[in-house]
């Protein structure tokens, strides 16, 4: 089947991505209007636009299944791309298109399931030789058994919630005097945030690289890898950077590495675009964590060095065709790094930082690449995550990549809001960093600062308030009519003055 | 592009800008063609770009500034995405604050904030209730995280300002510890 229309059940920079991909395969695109934010960017790119902006229902707009099978059938749109979060994991919304025949951008139910529940997915691991990290065999359904088994496998322990992801439910306990309130707390935003509270218990390796596999995988029993993704750079379990290849990789460990993640898609008869991840210790022993059946934020990089459209694929796969490479076929060249351009308050320990982007100026240059979701006078909602643009640069080495990292963020010029451009630098400057010696713990253990000051930027600060305060006394003074004033007023006197008329 | 000239009739004005930590910038004729800082001159220009952005251009490299707040002589200055907090002081407003500082008699009420904006999940404690520097006090809900907020020090809590399901806003007072 051809697909001819596509509704974009999401937002933000992963909407616009899939239009984009759309756009060039000819694909009429249709986007959801929220009252939320009813002047979003992806609103101006897509063919369609779905006004929801004067219904304001029970349940979300993205999440409200059953709206967005009515908008689909109303409009005689072929296919769903849910994105990613969202329903971008859930298996009834899969099923739901399905039943009505509807194209979903995606895996099948059955495999969404199953890994989307842990306890399954593990099970699968087990059977399929994929090695795994000790933990409870199920659901923990108490504290007191929560206890026994912390006690068993031994501290430190991490709580996941069983049906989670993203961070959410997830809490490390060091000793056993902690286990009773951390239990309590990740049952709790567990069942907030997934509505179901059930954890389950696993070792937890301390200062492990998180490592990922992108897999692909289309109707005709074909399943390749397109290398891995390094994403140790995490804060609360959120990534923050991300970048491929790894520099803890050879060629073995990849070969090894990429058929676990094919044998665990292959165990549900995975199709489409999936992401495996696992975790890898400093002896080169990896664990299967969990697959992520869906896109990820931080596909770009994998895009970067195989030359591959993720989207693109998903799409094709989805109207039947057959992968047009094999593994042998796939060759990563240079190195991708990949930004999240958060609008978060990094000197304030990352809070969100809600506003109007004022003013957004790209860096620009062939070898950078910008995912957004925002334009000038896009406002910042405390309804969505706090992700507004990622910035993607690629070099033939990883230190040319770095350099040329530094020199992007430097000129992403953003005015209204504060995001965590600095702490970017701040990484990128580290020396360990550079050295490819990193885990998930780098944030905590190996930066000082979270935060990129150069040498004179507190005394430059301090001119431009001082100089603004003399500036104003100046106005005050002068009792005269100057009419070439405008010439030489000072840029934020000026704004000052606009603003008030 | 365009340079904003800086031609001022008040030659010979000293600021003093001092940070949170105390730290003194002396400022010399900022709004002049020769601006001096802590007695070096100091060959600041300021732009403003076309997509409407401000910028410094110092010893060839360009800076983004923006004041994020003003008010009276506080600032509160971002600079390249990084917020620096000053008061600007005259030479003889700083000696009077440094006075008042000295004089100042040192208050034992804490006071907990809300360091984002977001919903209280769950109060942990009590009024009268004792409690340990580093314990939690408060859960808060903020961009669909749990949050742990804990106490920065010892004593007996007061006051509690806040209740469950409360919504707060970044910095909102939640509850005060008498140390």
């Amino acid at each position: 089947m051809k697909i001819k229309s596509l509704l974009i059940a999401n937002r933000g920079e992963i909407a616009v991505r899939i239009v984009h991909t759309a756009k060039k395969m000819g694909i009429k695109t249709y986007g959801i209007k929220t009252a939320k934010e009813p002047n979003a960017l992806y609103l101006q790119l897509v063919t369609n636009v779905c006004d929801y902006s004067e219904i304001v229902g029970e349940i979300p707009e993205f999440l409200d299944i059953e709206k967005l099978i009515n908008i689909a059938k109303s409009n005689k749109i072929d296919a769903i791309h849910p994105g990613y979060g969202f329903l971008a994991e859930s298996p009834y919304f899969a099923k739901r298109c399905e039943e009505e025949g509807i194209a979903y951008i995606g895996p099948s139910a059955s495999a969404i399931y199953k890994m989307g529940n842990k306890t399954i997915a593990k099970q699968l691991a087990t059977q399929h030789k994929v090695p795994l990290l000790k933990g409870s065999i199920g659901n923990v359904r108490s504290i007191k058994q929560a206890k026994e088994i912390s006690k068993k496998i031994g501290y430190p322990v991490i709580l996941k919630a069983a049906a989670g992801g993203g961070g959410r439910g997830m809490r490390i306990v060091e000793k056993e005097s902690k286990i009773e309130k951390m239990f309590k707390i990740a049952s709790s935003e567990a069942e907030k945030a997934f509505n179901d509270s059930s954890l389950f218990i696993e070792k937890y390796v301390s200062n492990p690289k998180h490592i990922e596999f992108q897999i692909l995988a289309d109707k005709h029993g074909n399943y390749i890898h397109l290398g891995e993704r390094e994403c140790s750079i995490q804060r609360k379990h959120q990534k923050l950077i991300e970048e491929a290849p790894s520099s803890a990789l050879d060629e073995k460990l990849r070969k090894d590495m990429g058929d676990a993640a094919i044998r665990i898609a292959k165990s549900v008869d995975y199709c489409n675009a999936g992401t495996v991840e696992f975790l890898l210790d400093g002896r080169g022993n990896y664990y299967f964590m969990e697959m992520n059946t869906r896109i990820q934020v931080e596909h770009p990089v994998t895009e970067m060095v195989t030359g591959i459209d993720i989207i693109e694929q998903q799409i094709k796969i989805e109207q039947g065709e057959k992968l047009p490479f094999k593994q042998k076929d796939i060759k990563l060249n240079g190195w991708a790094i990949e930004f999240r351009i958060n609008a978060e308050d990094v000197q304030a320990g990352f809070s969100p930082n809600l506003g109007t982007i004022e003013k957004i100026y790209y860096p620009k240059g062939k070898n950078i690449r910008i995912d957004s979701g925002v334009m000038d006078s896009s406002v910042v909602t405390p309804y969505y995550d706090s992700m507004i643009a990622k910035l993607i640069v690629y070099s033939e080495t990883r230190e040319k990549t770095i350099t040329a990292s530094i020199s992007a963020l430097k000129k992403f010029w953003i005015r209204g809001i504060k995001t965590t451009i600095p702490f970017c630098i701040e990484v990128l400057c580290n020396k360990k960093f550079r050295k490819g010696e990193f885990n998930t713990s780098f944030i905590e253990q190996d930066m000082k600062k979270l935060y990129y000051q150069g040498p004179d930027d507190e005394m430059l600060a301090a001119y431009v308030a001082a100089f603004d305060f003399a500036a104003e006394l100046e106005t005050d003074r002068s009792t005269y009519v100057n009419f070439e004033q405008g010439k030489n007023i000072s840029p934020w006197v000026l704004n000052k003055r606009l603003r008030s008329f | 592009m365009k340079l904003y000239s800086k031609k001022s009739k008040n030659i010979g004005e000293e600021y003093i800008a001092v940070t949170q930590k105390n730290k003194r910038f002396i400022i010399n004729n900022p709004f002049s063609e020769e601006p001096k800082i802590n007695n070096k001159k100091a060959d600041i220009k300021i732009f403003e770009s076309e997509e409407g952005f401000t910028y410094l251009v110092w010893k060839n490299k360009k800076y983004l500034a923006e004041i994020i707040e003003k008010n009276q002589n506080k600032y509160t200055v971002l600079l390249n995405g990084v917020s620096y907090s000053f008061s600007i002081e005259s030479p003889i407003s700083y000696k009077r604050k440094k006075y008042l500082e000295k004089h100042k008699t040192k208050s034992k009420t804490e006071i907990i904030i809300a360091p984002m904006p977001g919903k209280i999940l769950e109060l942990l404690v009590e009024e009268n209730a004792e409690i340990k520097e580093g314990e939690p006090i408060i859960i808060l809900e903020a961009m669909k995280m749990q949050n742990e907020i804990n106490s920065h020090v010892s004593g007996r809590i007061t006051k509690i300002l806040v209740k469950q399901n409360d919504s707060v806003a970044k910095n909102e007072v939640l509850l005060e510890i008498e140390k």
